[in-house]
């Protein structure tokens, strides 16, 4: 059974816009490392915002852990996300606050409110994070303002961040277009064996179809909002790109 | 022409340009002259007399030299004086602590980015700011001795809803100007609005709520010492007293000393704000 499963998903931002997402059908399985390719604007950022509902469906419907998404009240919805680990093009942290607490604070979902106020996290917390930057090299930079570290950096602690959720789904929204090619496969190999490590499913943004072949099973191609290929990596030809990227304009 | 200039496509024809398209150069000129128009026929209506107003000046400066020279300086060491100057003081930091308190959770439920409900939280902040705001602190004041008689208690209330809508605005402007991305991160764990408010928006906002703070008890200040003259505590009693016996020298005693406590206050609290901003680039 998929873990994940998305059948017609529509998404228009407002009521007269254009549909920015028109009826997507797709589904990840528990051993999947997934990329979604296509050129910019295709709906990559808006379908893997969709998942966790940071970007609300106007049709369609998700099937998440069994659980249907879009009929989550507030409260269902937060306790769901708390299973779903995300990491972001621009890492997303919070640059006044320390390394720590930018990774500590992916506990958040599971900490009451009062204890959060006064950032009293639970010591099995402290000690997963720290073990988490040990896992992910950052164990000499815990006490630095995330600002402080180098891009690179900066991703790993986003890693870590997400793999404190002690999530059952990672979500990836080009987790390496702000890198540079080099830092980008060690952080793309690093999540990779994160992922087998802790036996996650990751469904991946990315626009680089050298990495994504590379490091992903299953290769899904979005053109202008449609699907246009949908396969195992080893079975995209290059007819199937030429088709994804035929729309780009240079 | 060779047949190879046939194949490459021609370019399109250079597009016209020019710096003052028609009718939106004159639309805007017209809308300029019109503004000025009326600024001069609002000059012209006020009936002003540039004999007077060059006259005011030297006429001000007799009657300061008449009536208001010397200032009567040994009142300002007058026990209850001082006293009531000390309690300007007090009621400005409670005032504006009180002010700032409560502005804070106002400013984020009047935050459209991070509100906890945009329908419901969202207009009940921005009302409850605006209205603080809609009244001058006089007002406030006035109402105020109305309600629970004279003295500092209304003067300090008073001070606290001028605080509210002061330092309220302020901070619901920066909170409206974070960068959204951590934020979204934040939510993206399933962390609850308080959460992301506390993690999100306050690492972002907090040295900038530090100077603002600041800035609103240095204003506070400023209104503490008018507060008293509608008998809400402080040194504005004394002012409205001396005002209303036409004691013009120890007026003039009376602002000596606000302007000279207000120059500190002004100085002390650009100098914190200054030391912050070194803070805020780092």
């Amino acid at each position: 059974m998929p873990v994940l499963e998305v059948r017609d998903l529509r998404v228009r931002y407002n009521n007269t816009g254009p549909e920015i997402l028109r009826g997507l059908d797709f589904s990840v399985e528990a051993s999947d490392f997934c990329a979604v390719i296509g050129p910019s604007g295709a709906g990559k950022s808006t379908l893997i915002r969709c998942i966790n509902r940071l970007v609300e469906p106007s049709g369609g419907s998700i099937t998440l852990f069994g659980e249907d998404m879009l009929a989550l009240n507030a409260r269902d919805l937060r306790r769901m996300r708390r299973r779903i680990g995300m990491i972001f093009q621009e890492f997303n942290l919070v640059n006044r606050m320390s390394v720590m607490d930018n990774v500590l604070s992916g506990r958040l979902g599971y900490t009451g409110s009062l204890r959060s106020v006064f950032r009293l996290f639970p010591r099995e917390d402290v000690e997963k994070a720290l073990e988490l930057l040990a896992r992910v090299g950052l164990s000499d930079h815990v006490n630095k303002r995330a600002d402080a570290l180098s891009g690179g950096q900066r991703q790993r602690v986003g890693i870590a961040r997400a793999l404190m959720q002690q999530p059952d789904l990672l979500l990836l929204d080009e987790p390496t277009s702000a890198l540079d090619p080099k830092i980008s496969r060690d952080v793309m190999s690093l999540i990779r064996d994160l992922a087998r490590e802790f036996d996650v499913p990751v469904l991946c943004n990315i626009h680089d179809v050298q990495l994504a072949t590379e490091f992903c099973n299953r290769i899904i191609g979005l053109q202008d909002g449609i699907k246009k290929f949908d396969g195992p990596t080893e079975t995209m030809q290059k007819a199937n790109m030429e088709e994804i990227y035929a729309m780009e304009v240079l | 022409m060779s047949s190879q200039d046939m194949n490459t496509p021609r370019p399109a024809a250079p597009p016209q340009w020019t710096r003052f398209p028609f009718p939106e150069t004159l639309i805007r000129y017209s809308a300029l002259l019109g503004v000025l128009v009326f600024l001069a026929w609002s000059v012209h209506f006020l009936n002003l007399d540039l004999q007077r107003v060059l006259g005011a000046f030297p006429r001000l400066g007799a009657i300061l030299a008449d009536r208001y020279f010397p200032p009567e300086l040994g009142f300002i060491l007058d026990q209850r004086f001082l006293m009531s100057v000390l309690n300007t003081i007090q009621m400005s930091i409670l005032g504006g602590a009180f002010g700032v308190l409560l502005a804070i959770p106002l400013a984020w439920f009047a935050s459209h980015n991070v509100t906890l409900h945009r329908w419901i939280f969202y207009p009940f902040g921005r009302l409850s700011i605006m209205g603080c705001r809609a009244i001058h602190e006089t007002i406030w004041t006035i109402l105020f001795v109305t309600v629970i008689g004279f003295g500092m208690f209304a003067g300090v209330l008073a001070l606290t809803m001028f605080c509210i809508g002061f330092a309220g605005k302020l901070f619901s402007d920066e909170i409206e100007a974070i960068d959204m991305k951590p934020v979204e991160a934040l939510r993206s764990t399933g962390a609850g609005p308080l959460q992301v408010f506390v993690f999100g928006v306050l690492p972002q906002v907090k040295i900038a709520f530090v100077g603002i703070s600041i800035y609103t008890w240095d204003v506070a200040f400023r209104a503490a010492t008018v507060v008293g003259f509608f008998g809400g505590g402080g040194m504005g009693w004394y002012l409205q007293r001396a005002t209303y016996e036409l004691q013009s020298t120890r007026v003039a005693a009376i602002l000596l000393t606000i302007i000279a406590l207000v120059s500190i206050s002004e100085v002390v609290s650009g100098w914190l704000r200054q030391r912050l901003a070194g803070e805020r680039l780092a």
